[in-house]
């Protein structure tokens, strides 16, 4: 569903005849798929099971996968369990944080339609309003095979260019943050400024802008430099 | 020499370097994994790494130092490598000398604070001021150690300091006729590859990869590289200090690899000291057994 909105962006192929034309893209792509830093975002029950997935029983290292500390450096994001409305919010600062191209992979039933958590008023049911999700991995929990076996074909999808839903966030950014301003309230506004970027990148899209984004402009402050001041939060001894 | 044939060398020398410091990561992270009981990544895995951290789509600056930053953590290592004699090859060795080649060896460290500093996250902020911390740790019992070694030889020319141990023979080399200061020289090594003992400026789960932590993309790529070329510098001026260098390129690639994987088999066996424990570590026992080397020297 999300995958078919993404607009192809025409490339224009220069030297057909050539079969070294594109060889340094597919080099590009082969090395991403073979080198994957995971962000996981540890909300729920899920992240048991990423222990065993990295150490010594099924050792996710010799596929490549390796877990990073900071969004900066990371290329998935690992969701992995229920997304409180609270929560999200960060999840959101930290996807946009990252450097494109990135995935998003949404372990366990929460992230695909709530799971156990249905009912309750204080979780975002799907994850993929929010954000373009490459990948779930269905169950409760899944176990460390089904995990691997899942980024496995993320990798299989990398390799042959399919998976770029994350081009879907700039081009459709209407959509998904109509529906963050539906949770968070219409002052809603995140530090990183995805249309700015969408045009920088050239990855502006027919969704781009809208009536949400219109919302946002209106009352969205412009981003300054944050000031560098010792002291800054010291306030007077408490008593 | 003809100026061709420099140029050659000093073109060839950072390569070299970059494609055997690769391995050496590549050492490095099977050894963790064999100690973890794991399999480890594939033998291209350090090459994936940075091909795909440049290949990123986008590439977060924080301004010019940011990036200059980057250039100057790779610069000063790249501009070592060529003062770094190797089988067959010179370089400037001989007009550079030992102690040109410590400066441009604390180089990267500064390079990162300018870079770290303009992205002005607090947990890059504590990092580099750990990194420097730890230099100001670490240098005290390497200058030690490679003033004693240049005192013994009676020069600071690292060219004439293989040459001599070379012409004499195993019993001439470094680590036997001065094993005192090949001692604290180990240690001091280890604390400047910033591995876990002494890891106390990347430690991940306490400041998030320190000086690391606003790097994406090419910049961290930038950084990967750097580590290659970190790997290679101190473990190839440890075999030229104390084990005669290398005649051909099978022994010395053998003595760096070898000397590289004693202070990477330690690391994975240790949790992290604090920055005070460092600097009193660093300066009581490789500084105490670095001074007794010296006394011995002279």
């Amino acid at each position: 569903m999300v995958m078919s909105r993404i607009q192809k962006i025409p490339v224009v192929e220069e030297k057909k005849g050539n079969p070294l034309a594109r060889v340094f893209d597919d080099l590009v792509r082969f090395c991403r798929s073979r080198s994957l830093f995971i962000l996981h975002y540890c909300t729920g029950c899920g992240a048991i099971e990423l222990p065993p997935a990295m150490t010594s029983r099924f050792d996710m290292e010799r596929l490549g996968i390796q877990p990073m500390v900071s969004p900066r450096q990371a290329d998935i994001l690992l969701i992995t369990g229920y997304v409180s409305i609270k929560t999200l919010k960060r999840v959101i600062l930290t996807y946009e944080q990252m450097g494109s191209p990135k995935y998003v992979v949404g372990i366990c039933s929460c992230t695909v339609n709530g799971g156990m958590y249905w009912q309750s008023y204080a979780t975002a049911k799907k994850l993929d309003e929010y954000m373009p999700v490459d990948l779930y991995i269905a169950g409760c929990m899944p176990r460390p095979e089904a995990v691997i076996s899942g980024l496995q074909k993320l990798m299989d999808r990398i390799k042959s260019g399919e998976a770029d839903s994350w081009q879907d966030y700039y081009q459709n950014y209407d959509y998904y943050l109509g529906n963050q301003q539906k949770l968070f309230g219409e002052d809603w506004q995140t530090p990183t400024d995805i249309i700015t970027e969408a045009k920088h990148y050239e990855l502006m899209g027919e969704g781009t802008l809208g009536e949400h984004t219109r919302l946002l402009e209106q009352h969205q402050n412009p981003l300054e430099a944050l000031e560098m001041r010792l002291g800054h939060n010291i306030k007077e001894p408490i008593e | 020499m003809a100026p061709i044939e420099l140029l050659i060398e000093l073109t060839l020398m950072p390569l070299i370097a970059f494609i055997v410091g690769m391995m050496m990561v590549l050492m490095m992270r099977r050894i963790a994994a064999k100690i973890q009981r794991r399999i480890g990544p594939p033998f291209f895995q350090p090459l994936y790494d940075i091909v795909k951290l440049h290949g990123k789509r986008t590439q977060v600056s924080h301004g010019l130092i940011h990036d200059i930053g980057i250039v100057m953590a790779m610069g000063g290592y790249i501009a070592a490598e060529t003062l770094l004699p190797v089988p067959g090859m010179d370089g400037i060795a001989e007009k550079g000398g030992l102690i040109t080649l410590l400066y441009l060896m604390m180089i990267p460290s500064l390079g990162l604070a300018l870079g770290v500093g303009q992205c002005a996250n607090p947990n890059g902020s504590i990092g580099i001021a750990r990194a420097l911390t730890a230099m100001l740790a670490y240098d005290i019992p390497l200058v030690i150690v490679i003033f004693g070694v240049a005192y013994a030889a009676g020069t600071t020319n690292l060219v004439e300091i293989i040459a001599t141990q070379q012409a004499g023979g195993f019993a001439t080399w470094g680590v036997i006729e001065m094993p005192l200061l090949a001692i604290a020289g180990l240690i001091a090594m280890h604390a400047s590859l910033g591995k876990q003992p002494f890891e106390i400026y990347i430690a991940p789960a306490e400041i998030a990869t320190g000086p690391m932590v606003e790097m994406s993309g090419k910049y961290l790529g930038g950084l990967f590289v750097m580590q290659c070329f970190q790997l290679y510098t101190t473990s190839v001026l440890y075999v030229s200090l104390f084990l005669g260098g290398g005649t051909t390129w099978f022994d010395f690639l053998i003595k760096s690899f070898l000397v590289l994987a004693i202070p990477v088999s330690i690391a994975y066996l240790f949790p992290r000291y604090r920055t005070e424990d460092l600097l009193r570590l660093m300066w009581k026992w490789p500084v105490m057994l670095g001074l007794i080397g010296l006394a011995f020297v002279m």
